[in-house]
């Protein structure tokens, strides 16, 4: 239980850095996308049912501060949640480069996933969001896989210093 | 036969909460497509609970920036005079300071004058945060329904148009910019008072649809609001015609403009709360009748 609400507050704390602190930085365009780092690492850590439900508050919370109206994050993160907990155990992911591959991938994956949705949902053709794909979304996946191993090993250090019960690794059972 | 069925369930309970939370959020989506709303009291819950937070991520960010501005720069300073950078750094820190103050007067004092100007009641409200999503373009600021902030208000600065009010909590709100895929403003190109519809084109750029071919529109027009649909006051400033593409046949021709405000670099903004044109029962016969008035856009 303990686990779950520091968890929750690292994603509280995630999102107001990605709204506050990234936005002011120069590069405020192409910016990482901590809190898809922090779900698929508990992707990778977290039990189903309360990284689950972690996952879907967490973008819960991101639609709500957004101008996304349909509630597209609420899906789509849980949905990321339970692939990296497909993956958990199959994949080698100690190494940066896998890391970075994993979590490039998934970004790319989501952004393909939001752009079918959107489509989805709208009756009038959305060709305005084609360009920000290549311009912005392929250069911020990128981004944000280039600071997952860093982030990776922050979290796990983090949470092994105060859980250590948990033990330490991607494949630690909660 | 109940115990095996007990255990059958206890097997697939984990399968059977993702399938759970995943119709859920679906459920969710769909709900919020076809009403356009979430769950109000969770939402407006939601955004009190972690609003603070932002607003101390703000607070926090200017001070480490000022504080930078005021000694990291002069830093290098000390290896050559330890004593005149001390007084250096008292003056720097002290003409900053003063140069903040200046520059946060001259844009109060521009968004009065501009506030006295528009004939309506306006709120004023500070920037604590944006869009967490690459996607749509979004701003939070510190006034909600408390301070009289509804949803579908104008918001407006001294430069021009902003967007309008998304959503509401008791003492937050959202803005969808006009910049936002979603977002659409019924305008007039004030030159040749042409009429077109200004959609936001993601980044930093807008594109004004339905605008006839046969308009004789130029890079370099200026775009204000119209004033139908009554949320804008008429002849808001709202961008500047950068790229006009007129093709050989169609009825309507393209142009992308640019906001007249740098959404990026907002910190303060004004919320039309009492619009000057028509009352609410005239308001609402007037959206049934015009379906140019689509802001945010509804399908």
């Amino acid at each position: 239980m303990k686990r779950m609400a520091f968890s929750f507050f690292l994603g509280i704390l995630f999102l107001t850095l990605q709204t506050t602190l990234l936005s002011s930085l120069p590069i405020q365009r192409i910016r990482p996308d901590l809190v898809l780092i922090l779900i698929l690492y508990w992707g990778l850590s977290c039990p189903p049912i309360s990284g689950g439900i972690l996952s879907f508050f967490l973008g819960y919370l991101m639609d709500l501060f957004s101008g996304n109206s349909f509630g597209l994050y609420a899906f789509s993160r849980p949905l990321l949640f339970y692939l990296a907990q497909l993956f958990r155990g199959r994949l080698y992911l100690e190494g940066s480069l896998s890391q970075f591959l994993f979590v490039f991938l998934f970004a790319l994956f989501e952004g393909f996933l939001i752009l079918t949705l959107l489509f989805a949902f709208n009756p009038v053709p959305l060709g305005n969001l084609y360009p920000l794909l290549f311009a912005f979304y392929f250069p911020q996946s990128f981004l944000t896989g280039l600071i997952t191993p860093i982030l990776f090993l922050l979290l796990r250090k983090v949470f092994f210093l105060l859980f250590p019960q948990y033990g330490i690794g991607m494949r630690e059972r909660g | 036969m109940r115990i095996r069925g007990f255990f059958l369930f206890r097997r697939y309970s984990v399968l059977t909460f993702i399938v759970f939370l995943l119709l859920s959020a679906l459920i969710l989506m769909s709900l919020r497509v076809k009403e356009r709303k979430g769950v109000d009291f969770f939402d407006a819950f939601l955004m009190e609970l972690c609003s603070p937070f932002q607003k101390a991520s703000t607070f926090v960010i200017k001070t480490i920036q000022n504080a930078f501005q005021s000694y990291i720069v002069l830093i290098h300073l000390q290896k050559e005079n330890v004593m005149l950078k001390q007084k250096v750094v008292e003056l720097q820190k002290e003409n900053s300071q003063m140069k903040e103050m200046a520059y946060a007067n001259e844009r109060l004092r521009r968004l009065l004058a501009f506030r006295e100007k528009i004939s309506s009641s306006v709120i004023a409200a500070e920037v604590i945060g944006q869009d967490p999503s690459s996607w749509f373009k979004s701003m939070t600021i510190n006034k909600g329904e408390k301070e009289g902030v509804k949803k579908g208000m104008a918001v407006i600065s001294p430069e021009g148009v902003v967007g309008q009010i998304l959503k509401t909590a008791p003492y937050h709100s959202t803005i969808l910019l006009i910049t936002d895929y979603n977002s659409a403003v019924d305008s007039i190109v004030q030159r040749i008072r042409a009429k077109a519809i200004v959609e936001g084109k993601g980044e930093n750029r807008c594109q004004l649809k339905y605008l006839l071919r046969s308009e004789d529109v130029v890079v370099g027009d200026i775009v204000v609001t119209s004033g139908v649909g009554g949320n804008f006051p008429k002849g808001l400033m709202v961008g500047e015609i950068r790229k006009v593409d007129r093709k050989e046949h169609g009825i309507f021709q393209y142009a992308e403009l640019v906001p007249s405000v740098d959404l990026t670099k907002l910190e303060e903004v004004l919320i039309i709360a009492e619009s000057p044109l028509p009352p609410q029962e005239d308001k609402a016969k007037k959206i049934k009748k015009s379906p140019a008035r689509v802001s945010p856009k509804k399908k």
